[in-house]
């Protein structure tokens, strides 16, 4: 009897323990006869199932629209779409390692250079697959083109939700300043920042996530991307360096710069353009969205492109810009399924639900894009120069490191510009 | 007689022995696949290059004790380094004063001994991240509202940048302190506990002052508390992961930098920059050093804090 109780105990625990680290049987494809899935297999391979890692949460705008979106192209295709919500970025870290140790991923998405780039040996080429949808010819043409190029002349990627790094600002606080045009050279852009500072406003702000793309553009405004891509490469003593601290130093001691941003921690310092303290923040066009529950009704949101900010120097024609993208695994075993939810997902309506629910752009090459943002649109349009993200600063976690410590000590009048160029050439390169 | 009792105790053995098996074998099993056979991949990989932690053993190139000197010569790494020494070593000395302290005081006798305990453990039983958060957003605040600031401001003190460069380490060091000491604490209390109230009386009897009981008593007998607490603060430092990542969360920076912070952008890629470079290889070169470093501890904790030579 003992004996036969111990050897149920036992099965028992390792059912339960089997149990505990067992992954779910994927369920049979539902298959859709009645609403146009007859007709889709032919389109799609048969039995057809896909598994979507988003960059998003499930609780992000982005996330709630693209669930919503996902759940109608079941009902229309009958090809079911298992969503692993991993958190929010969170497949920066776990996508990697969960494709080399060959999980099972149809689609996913992230920044267009982390996709494109970093991620360019797990991807599918779909040239051919784009050439023979309707989305050939129909999305923003500008964006295809990097895609294309961050590919190495292979289109492997589908953007979504452009945007651009560029001045935002808050629309209210200009008007209150009697500022009638966005600066677009140095002694305009002074001017502007005295203009808010008497009319009560701390010119701009910054977050210590941001401190690298913020020191990136001003190597670009004061001595070009050249300059900007050799330090980021690794010549941390390039003069530029001490150009570009010393125009930051010009700016802190003139009282542009918040002293508070010194001690930043992200998002704070998005926190004091949405309290409107601050009037303008060097970044994404994604801000409005980000801190839309902080800003108060009616916020007005504008952006310009940082003027150049010494001869030698880029001007607006100069930006990063960017996307994120919708990849397909080379490894899938449905890339036409898969192809077939990236278009749903980027064109159409959609597209355009997205877009709404984030104060985003949708892709089509004619979009119109929302107001909050709209001022972007002609920044991209005349942008000859796309620059890397955060100008290639933030490659090297070490440039990273010296950028965010010096430039915040520079901020608490702890460090100098000569300061920051001596600490930023004993950077050792990573 | 006998062989009739080695009759009977034969397969009484027998039956507890299959027992034994049967239930040990899942636990054992269990133990070789999640803790020893990713112990000793991670030995051996921390001397191959390795880009990706799952990459098939096949990719991996010898790579000497290259990969530990490449972890040293990276300026990061050290600051990670110098980032655990001083949390170990100065948040050590803060942590266990005030544990032991409290828990002196606790222990004699107080009225509302268990409220004030329960009090002090309380932030143990809070996430890590809320209580950064809190911390963060409520404590260091630079605005108006920030607690610390605003005692500052009833002594008339200027306010202080807590998260600048130059305090945020320290920032972090009195955020996570102030949860810890409450776990450290209870060690203490009940190593206290267990020392005999004799030992006070003949003493108070003796006219010892509340100093001397502590410096001759309480303190000689509280070997073992000691070293369970040092052992324990040196896994929980080597271990400390979460308070940087809320410090600083979108990427690294050198005052909050721990080496697990470290090994987890090189091993799983950047958070923030576009383009990243995993390492996997430095990064269980970094994940060796902590186990040895732990080790390391127990032992030399063991050595100097002899075992208890007092039977409680």
């Amino acid at each position: 009897m003992k004996k036969i109780l111990a050897l149920v105990l036992a099965l028992t625990m390792v059912m339960a323990l089997c149990a505990c680290g067992g992954n779910e049987t994927p369920s049979e494809s539902k298959g859709n006869t009645d609403n146009g899935g007859e007709a889709v297999t032919g389109k799609y391979e048969d039995g057809a199932k896909l598994v979507y890692w988003p960059m998003w949460a499930e609780t992000e705008p982005q996330g709630k629209a693209i669930a919503e979106a996902i759940e109608a192209f079941t009902d229309e295709t009958g090809i079911e779409v298992e969503v692993n919500w991993g958190g929010s970025r969170e497949t920066r870290k776990t996508l990697q390692p969960a494709l080399d140790a060959g999980t099972v991923i149809d689609v996913f998405d992230e920044d267009i250079e982390r996709v494109n780039v970093t991620w360019s040996n797990y991807i599918l080429d779909i040239q051919e697959l784009y050439d023979a949808s309707e989305l050939n010819g129909a999305l923003n043409a500008t964006l295809m083109n990097v895609c294309k190029e961050l590919g190495g002349g292979h289109l492997k990627t589908i953007p979504y939700q452009p945007s651009t790094f560029v001045m935002m600002y808050n629309k209210g606080a200009f008007e209150k300043a009697n500022i009638t045009n966005v600066p677009t050279n140095k002694d305009e852009f002074f001017a502007v920042c005295e203009a808010l500072k008497g009319a009560g406003y701390i010119p701009m702000t910054i977050d210590e996530a941001y401190m690298a793309a913020f020191f990136g553009y001003v190597v670009d405004r004061v001595a070009g991307a050249d300059a900007a891509a050799a330090i980021a490469d690794g010549d941390f003593s390039n003069p530029a360096v001490l150009q570009a601290a010393q125009v930051i130093e010009e700016m802190i001691q003139k009282g542009y710069i918040d002293p508070r941003a010194a001690a930043n921690i992200y998002p704070a310092g998005q926190g004091n353009i949405a309290d409107e303290s601050v009037a303008m923040y060097l970044n994404g066009t994604w801000l409005p969205n980000e801190i839309r529950n902080q800003t108060p009704e009616g916020f007005k949101w504008g952006s310009f492109a940082l003027p150049k900010l010494a001869e030698g120097g880029d001007g607006a024609e100069s930006n990063n810009f960017g996307a994120q993208c919708f990849a397909i695994n080379k490894n899938t075993k449905y890339p036409k399924a898969a192809f077939a939810l990236v278009q749903w997902l980027t064109s159409g309506e959609y597209d355009q639900k997205l877009a709404d629910a984030t104060l985003g752009v949708p892709m089509a090459n004619d979009a119109v894009w929302p107001e909050a943002i709209s001022d972007a649109k002609t920044i991209i349009d005349n942008t000859t120069v796309r620059l890397p993200w955060a100008v290639g600063m933030e490659n090297d976690a070490n440039v990273n490191t010296a950028i965010k410590t010096n430039l915040a000590l520079m901020i608490s009048g702890k460090l100098d510009a000569q300061g920051f160029a001596d600490a930023f050439a004993q950077i050792q390169k990573s | 007689m006998a062989k009739e009792k080695q009759k009977h105790s034969s397969p009484m053995r027998s039956k507890t022995r299959n027992m034994l098996i049967l239930f040990l074998t899942p636990a054992v099993l269990l133990y070789l696949m999640v803790f020893l056979y990713p112990s000793v991949r991670t030995i051996i990989m921390s001397f191959f290059k390795v880009e990706g932690v799952s990459d098939p053993v096949s990719t991996w190139q010898f790579n000497g004790i290259a990969n530990y000197l490449d972890a040293f010569n990276d300026t990061l790494f050290r600051s990670s380094m110098m980032n655990l020494g001083k949390l170990w070593l100065i948040g050590g000395i803060c942590v266990m004063t005030l544990s032991l302290l409290y828990a002196v005081v606790l222990t004699t006798g107080m009225k509302g001994k268990n409220f004030f305990r329960s009090v002090i453990y309380l932030p143990n039983l809070v996430s890590a991240v809320a209580m950064g958060i809190m911390w963060l957003y409520y404590a260091f605040n630079k605005e108006s509202f920030g607690l610390m600031n605003t005692i500052l401001g009833w002594f008339g003190a200027d306010p202080v940048m807590w998260t600048d460069p130059s305090h945020k380490f320290w920032s972090m060091l009195i955020a996570y302190g102030f949860g810890m000491v409450g776990y450290h604490m209870l060690i203490f209390m009940s190593g206290i506990e267990r020392i005999g109230n004799d030992y006070y009386e003949a003493a108070t009897i003796a006219g010892a002052s509340v100093f001397q009981q502590f410096r001759y008593i309480t303190f000689p007998l509280l070997k073992g508390a000691i070293r369970t607490n040092l052992v324990m603060w040196t896994v929980s430092s080597v271990g400390f992961f979460i308070w940087g990542q809320v410090f600083d969360p979108v990427n690294l920076s050198a005052q909050t930098v721990m080496p697990l912070n470290y090994m987890y952008e090189l091993v799983f890629g950047s958070s923030n920059a576009a383009q990243s470079v995993r390492n996997s290889g430095i990064g269980a070169s970094v994940g060796v050093m902590m186990a040895a470093i732990v080790v390391l501890m127990f032992w030399l904790t063991n050595f100097i804090v002899k075992n208890d030579d007092v039977e409680l």
